[in-house]
């Protein structure tokens, strides 16, 4: 039989700085009996959902799950399908953080011991879109999240002694929002602002409350906006930037604007955070001391001690040496849309799904890369009718758009159909609807 | 059905513009129905690439934490009173 292996919930000094919350500075000793005195309060089920926008409510919730034994669930999105899926699939579920739920009050005067996890507890279920219409479960236990945690700390402020004060811009509900925001302030000395900022003058107005040294944790498409906002820039030790690739030059005018430094984060959701690169100055990316990546005739395994599957790297690449790699691109089917990975393939069977349609694509145009959009032959419906169908299976940013209705596709004879001649057919399309208005 | 005034088919143009909504014509934006959710189906990348076009042409600053906002996005109508409230 195997030995039970309990592992502390967290490695941080009782009196250390782990938050800021709306009232103040929150301690870990202050943290440790909040996490405790709510994991009592938890309804007794297997799995929870946590709904908390207020990133420190979303910290409390998670440990507390875990100190009481539950599972939090990481829905992909928020879409009505998607949570109806997830309460079927689990049924002893619960949903903490909605929008009736208070901040918790909680009393906690007592100095409470960190409690012990065991090693093997199942903490977190993340989910992948997968390509057969059910989203796949990746299963992350206490171990694994304790020792990606640890990896991540070094791989990202090994060469900061002082505490680092941290923002983001992601939710903590997506992996990378988790790893970074949710985990890394159990195990490294960093302290999370309660906030997450959307709009420019959002994130500039949270940055300049929150004390020095700070350093910022979000995406190209909300630094983008930062930059092209035009605001004055307030100072950033560090920026880490993941979900969707950064320019170089994005890169570089985010390091001069905000005197910082950009690094960006390569990842997926099955082996979380796997390597950095500082990308105005460097083309390779590094590769995290937990990881080795083996080439199989597949692909690329990324092989791991705390990863509990087989994982294989999702996009391609080509390895330089054992702690290097060079990204080469996505493959075919799969597309990455505001930091969501997708399978086209899945996109297309939806569409073709819908009573009505006769036949459809959704593909990327070559003129704008960064969204969907779709070719429907479906004569009875209007778009508006069909977009009302996808809204209700399919993640928003992979709602195609525009789409427009075609008498049919430009379809081969073995029924294939070429990407030019979707292109094709689109762009002259695009320009009637124009030349209508 | 309501009208647009000259005003909301200018910010219904530049969402259009804005958002690749080939697809959908100024006068197809009803001054009343949400933007965001339901109706046109728009989404969180789509509120920051509306943002920033916004301030590039209205020279304004949306805030999400400013209770006004949250109404502010929620139709054609109410969006193009928040513009005209903080420019003038």
């Amino acid at each position: 039989m195997a030995t039970r292996v309990d592992v502390p919930l967290l490695n941080r000094q009782p009196d250390e700085i782990i938050a800021f919350r709306r009232d103040g500075e929150v301690r870990v000793s202050q943290f440790v009996a909040e996490a405790i005195a709510l994991s009592r309060q938890l309804p007794e089920h297997q799995y929870v959902i946590n709904l908390h926008a207020d990133r420190y409510q979303y910290l409390l919730g998670f440990c507390a799950a875990i100190i009481a034994g539950q599972c939090t669930l990481m829905p992909p999105n928020r879409q009505p399908h998607t949570l109806e899926q997830l309460a079927e699939r689990y049924a002893d579920l619960h949903i903490i953080g909605g929008s009736s739920d208070k901040d918790q009050q909680l009393r906690s005067e007592f100095e409470a011991d960190i409690p012990l996890i065991a090693a093997n507890q199942l903490c977190a279920i993340a989910f992948t879109s997968g390509s057969t219409g059910t989203p796949t479960a990746i299963l992350k236990y206490w171990q694994t999240l304790r020792t990606g945690s640890l990896g991540n700390a070094k791989l990202l402020l090994a060469d900061r002694s002082v505490r680092t004060n941290l923002l983001a811009t992601v939710p903590p509900q997506h992996m990378w929002g988790l790893e970074t925001s949710i985990l890394l302030p159990l195990f490294a000395n960093v302290a999370i602002s309660h906030l997450t900022p959307f709009y420019p003058q959002d994130i500039v107005d949270a940055l300049a409350n929150l004390a020095e040294p700070r350093v910022l944790v979000s995406s190209p498409v909300h630094l983008q906006a930062l930059l092209k906002s035009g605001l004055n820039a307030v100072s950033v030790d560090r920026i880490f930037t993941a979900t969707a690739p950064l320019s170089k030059e994005l890169a570089s005018d985010l390091e001069s604007g905000f005197a910082t430094e950009v690094v960006d984060i390569f990842g997926c959701s099955e082996a979380g955070i796997l390597a950095r690169r500082s990308t105005s100055s460097e083309e390779l990316w590094t590769l995290s001391h937990l990881f080795e990546l083996i080439v199989r005739d597949d692909g690329i395994q990324i092989e791991a001690e705390h990863l509990t599957e087989v994982v294989l790297m999702p996009d391609i690449i080509e390895l330089v040496d054992r702690e290097h790699f060079r990204w080469i691109g996505r493959h075919q089917d799969m597309i990455n849309i505001a930091g969501k990975r997708g399978s086209l393939a899945d996109l297309n069977h939806r569409l073709r799904e819908i009573p009505g349609v006769v036949d459809g694509v959704i593909f990327t145009p070559h003129a704008d890369q960064s969204r969907l959009a779709a070719l429907v032959v479906a004569p009875d419906l209007n778009t508006s009718d069909i977009l009302r169908q996808l809204k209700e299976q399919i993640e928003p940013v992979f709602l195609p758009r525009p789409i427009f209705r075609v008498s049919e596709l430009p379809r081969q004879e073995t029924g294939k159909l070429a990407t030019e001649a979707v292109n094709d057919l689109f762009e002259l399309t695009k320009e009637l609807a124009l030349k209508a208005k | 059905m309501q009208s647009q005034t000259e005003q909301e088919a200018e910010l219904a143009g530049l969402i259009i513009e804005t958002l690749n909504l080939e697809d959908v014509n100024v006068s197809d934006i009803q001054p009343e129905e949400a933007l965001f959710g339901d109706g046109l189906g728009l989404d969180s990348i789509d509120a920051l690439e509306l943002a920033l076009a916004i301030t590039q042409k209205y020279s304004v600053q949306l805030k999400a934490d400013d209770e006004n906002m949250q109404q502010a996005f929620g139709t054609l109508r109410s969006l193009n009173e928040f513009i005209e409230k903080n420019t003038t």
